[in-house]
């Protein structure tokens, strides 16, 4: 032993011959899914004071092929949770079926009711996650938890492929954290003490404009999109909204792109 | 039994000389035991109902249930050993969700019926294990509806190659009911009893002319028949007290939504109400005539 | 841990060894891909600091991925083996990868309190640091990638506070910066509690000059200090800002103060 630590536990080259690097080079961790094939963009959530609002529109794209166009990213779990998914689309079929697993055992206790709120389906998920992740094996999604907490309290909060959570007055993944969350952000001047000042109406707006915006701007994105209202109520879910009121007059104006090179 | 006392009792999954499997038949004697348990499939959905004989005076109304959810659409009652009914649940569950797990999709109440028959079977050939000591009646709804795997996202091409013909009919899902014995033998009925009071429920379900194809039975009617055969068939063993339970499930237009649900509280204490009225009114008939008796004396 | 892979600047003419090609990626056979890559970065600094009686611990609420805020409100300071009944003594603050440090936490969290359950009195500090690098170490070839400091109260009743490394290495310390601001905020530490460069006056020349006697600070200095550090910390890094936790330990129990701080 010496004071190299990392000759430690190697062969001497001067007894063995020079150390083959690649052979420690080359074993890369083996990883399963090492990217996602079919995916969906964007997901989209505000709190306002009776509940949440979630939005993701209606693609899944192959690359940069438009590849299935009437695909429902917003999932339900009863009675009253909304998940919003991105990244892999079959990565969120399976998590979907797992929800419902979930759900069939839930209900073998049918007297008790339902007793999984956002929250729990939250850590939970995360949780599912953070295993899929620390096996080197990790569904492939960014999602959105809509719903509300044991208080009966408006809940958003997010989850990832690595197991990272967190909650926020105002979510959006992907391209929507870069265009949509600045955008949604400004109903929320005071974030968590806001919410209370912010009605349905206010928020489903908010989350139309910025579909409209990632319609816009996000090249993998369709003007065809869901969008659901969570309230103590229960789910109203919109599965074939249509983007109103779109204006392409700015499109004259960008330059360096396409035909308009100057 | 003639044969008792012969040793072909024993053991289980020995034949007697003249092929019978005592051990079944006994496990058919704890059945016999057991509370009543029934239920009424009609075209609009299925009812289970069952007695539940309350054995202590410290145990909470309403709680311990015993028709248990085996998925969405199907649920299972039984009547005998409660122990061997809860693994008999547990295995459905398992059966039902595994299909799910292969097939993405509901499993059709024909083929639970027959797992778990084919389970229960399996328990009358080792000489290790004992049969189970329940017969349980199984309901479900096979959806109705045409039903994407579980899971689905879109609904594919709505026109060309792979899209959907307009006026296609075709004739699926619908109600099933079945019973499982301890011999493993099912059968599907269109009403099923089971347990102590089984004789005078059966009566009573033949009266419902279930089978015939203008049964006007709605599945409220089918409750509240559910309700007053459970209390008909209660009536000879009156000592005990007893709690009345249900469960149903509809159409995917009818109140449940194609789910096995708890029959909601309301219509529960108004069927058993109903219940007990029809069987006072029994009562006051029996008495009215022995009044009438004494007056011509 | 890249860095221990590879580290450079190891001399390669030395004999029997070939470190010099260890950080040159040689062609591997057959293709590769670009690989899934567990670990992520979501900023923000903590610091603890002890007094003779106290133990403060604090951090910044921001989370970030990238230069994306992620939210302003994501604590990284939590009570362990807390039951709801404040009789919780023992702080864990964790900066670095947020979702291993939530993992941490709960892992953490459940071994004191079923140390509580099982023997009837709380887990002192010490066991409990002792614990958690155990817990670390024995994912020392997947590891947590955080940075922990814990903080409590010795036996003697003295604030005590530990910080770690990603691997379980773990010392007892007066104070310590983790995370992303570590480097800006620990000198700064080092100079205002430990006097670190500051000598008496006209007390001698060269190495004659006395160095100021260390003395243990009143709790309201503390807080006074870690505020100045994260409000500085904040003007000079993207990824601190938003707001201030602190949980301050005392024999009384955690009180928390929680300060905004700039959100640009």
């Amino acid at each position: 032993m010496n004071h190299y630590p990392q000759a430690w536990g190697r062969p001497r080259d001067d007894v063995y011959g020079p150390y083959d690097n690649s052979y420690f080079q080359a074993s890369a961790p083996q990883t399963h899914t090492q990217s996602p094939a079919v995916t969906g963009t964007s997901v989209l959530g505000v709190k306002f004071k009776d509940g949440v609002v979630i939005a993701a529109d209606n693609l899944a794209s192959y690359g940069s092929l438009a590849r299935f166009t009437d695909v429902k990213r917003l999932r339900t779990f009863p009675p009253n949770t909304v998940i919003g998914f991105g990244g892999d689309v079959s990565d969120m079929q399976y998590l979907d079926r797992l929800l419902q697993s979930l759900d069939i055992r839930e209900n073998y206790l049918s007297s008790y009711g339902h007793v999984l709120n956002a929250k729990n389906l939250h850590t939970y998920l995360s949780k599912v996650l953070y295993k899929r992740r620390s096996d080197f094996n990790p569904l492939w999604n960014m999602l959105l938890v809509a719903g509300l907490d044991d208080d009966d309290k408006p809940f958003l909060a997010s989850a990832d492929l690595l197991g990272t959570t967190f909650s926020s007055p105002t979510l959006a993944t992907g391209f929507g954290a870069h265009l949509a969350q600045p955008l949604l952000r400004k109903l929320m001047p005071h974030d968590e003490d806001s919410v209370k000042d912010v009605t349905k109406e206010m928020a489903v707006e908010a989350i139309k404009a910025c579909m409209k915006v990632l319609f816009y701007r996000d090249a993998r994105s369709l003007d065809k999109y869901s969008i659901a209202v969570v309230t103590k109520d229960g789910v109203e879910l919109k599965e074939d909204q249509k983007l109103e009121d779109q204006s392409w007059a700015f499109a004259d104006q960008i330059r360096g792109y396409g035909t308009q090179v100057n | 039994m003639t044969s008792i006392g012969t040793g072909y009792d024993l053991s289980n999954s020995v034949f007697s000389p003249d092929g019978r499997n005592f051990q079944v038949e006994y496990a058919v004697k704890a059945v016999e035991n057991g509370g009543t348990s029934i239920g009424i499939r009609t075209k609009h959905g299925v009812v289970l109902a069952c007695e539940k004989i309350i054995s202590s005076k410290l145990l909470k109304p309403g709680a311990n249930l015993r028709i248990s959810t085996v998925d969405r659409h199907a649920g299972v009652v039984t009547s005998g050993l409660l122990p061997d009914g809860r693994h008999l649940i547990s295995r459905a569950r398992d059966e039902a969700s595994s299909w799910r797990q292969t097939y993405k999709g509901p499993i059709p109440v024909h083929a639970l019926a027959s797992r778990m028959g084919g389970y229960v079977q399996a328990y009358t050939l080792y000489s290790s294990v004992r049969p189970f000591g329940v017969t349980a009646i199984l309901g479900g709804w096979d959806s109705e509806a045409e039903l994407g795997v579980d899971g689905q996202v879109g609904f594919g091409p709505s026109v060309g190659a792979g899209g959907k013909l307009e006026d296609e009919v075709v004739k699926r899902g619908g109600p099933g009911l079945y019973m499982i014995e301890p011999s493993g033998l099912y059968w599907g009925y269109y009403g099923a009893a089971t347990g102590k009071g089984r004789q005078a429920a059966k009566a009573e379900l033949e009266k419902l002319d279930l089978a015939s194809p203008t049964c006007s039975l709605s599945l409220k009617d089918a409750v509240m028949e559910a309700a007053r055969i459970i209390y008909v068939a209660h009536e000879d063993s009156k000592d005990k007290e007893f709690e009345l339970e249900m469960t149903w499930i509809s159409t995917l237009d009818g109140p449940t939504k194609g789910q096995h649900q708890q029959v909601p509280q309301e219509l529960l204490e108004e069927a058993e109400k109903a219940a007990k009225k029809s069987l006072e009114g029994d009562d006051d008939e029996e008495e009215e005539e022995e009044e009438g008796d004494a007056m011509q004396e | 841990m890249a860095s221990i892979m590879n580290a450079g600047g190891l001399p390669s003419d030395q004999p029997g060894y070939s470190f010099s090609n260890a950080s040159a990626p040689s062609e591997s056979s057959g293709p590769r891909q670009h690989a899934f890559n567990p670990y992520t970065d979501n900023g923000g600094s903590t610091l603890g600091v002890t007094g003779a009686d106290f133990a403060i611990l604090a951090g910044d609420t921001r989370s970030t991925s990238g230069y994306n805020i992620n939210t302003r409100y994501a604590p990284k300071l939590f009570r362990i083996g807390d039951d709801g009944d404040s009789s919780s003594r023992i702080v864990l603050s964790v900066v670095g990868f947020a979702a291993d440090g939530n993992a941490l936490k709960e892992r953490l969290d459940a071994i004191v309190k079923m140390y509580k359950y099982q023997h009837g009195k709380p887990m002192s500090v010490k066991a409990c640091a002792q614990r958690l690098s155990t817990i670390l170490y024995q994912k020392r070839f997947f590891p947590y990638y955080v940075h922990a400091i814990l903080g409590g109260l010795d036996d003697d009743g003295k604030g005590a506070l530990y910080s770690y490394d990603p691997v379980g290495s773990y010392e007892r310390e007066q104070c310590r910066a983790a995370g992303a601001a570590a480097s800006l905020i620990m000198p700064f530490l080092d100079n205002q509690v430990n006097y670190k460069n500051q000598y008496i006056p006209a007390s001698g020349t060269g190495h004659e000059l006395q160095p100021r006697a260390i003395e243990s600070l009143p709790k309201e200095d503390v807080i006074g200090l870690v505020k100045d550090a994260f409000t500085s910390a904040t003007e000079r890094h993207i990824e601190v800002g938003d707001g201030l936790q602190m949980l301050i330990i005392t024999k009384d129990g955690i009180e928390e103060i929680y300060t905004p701080l700039k959100r640009d």
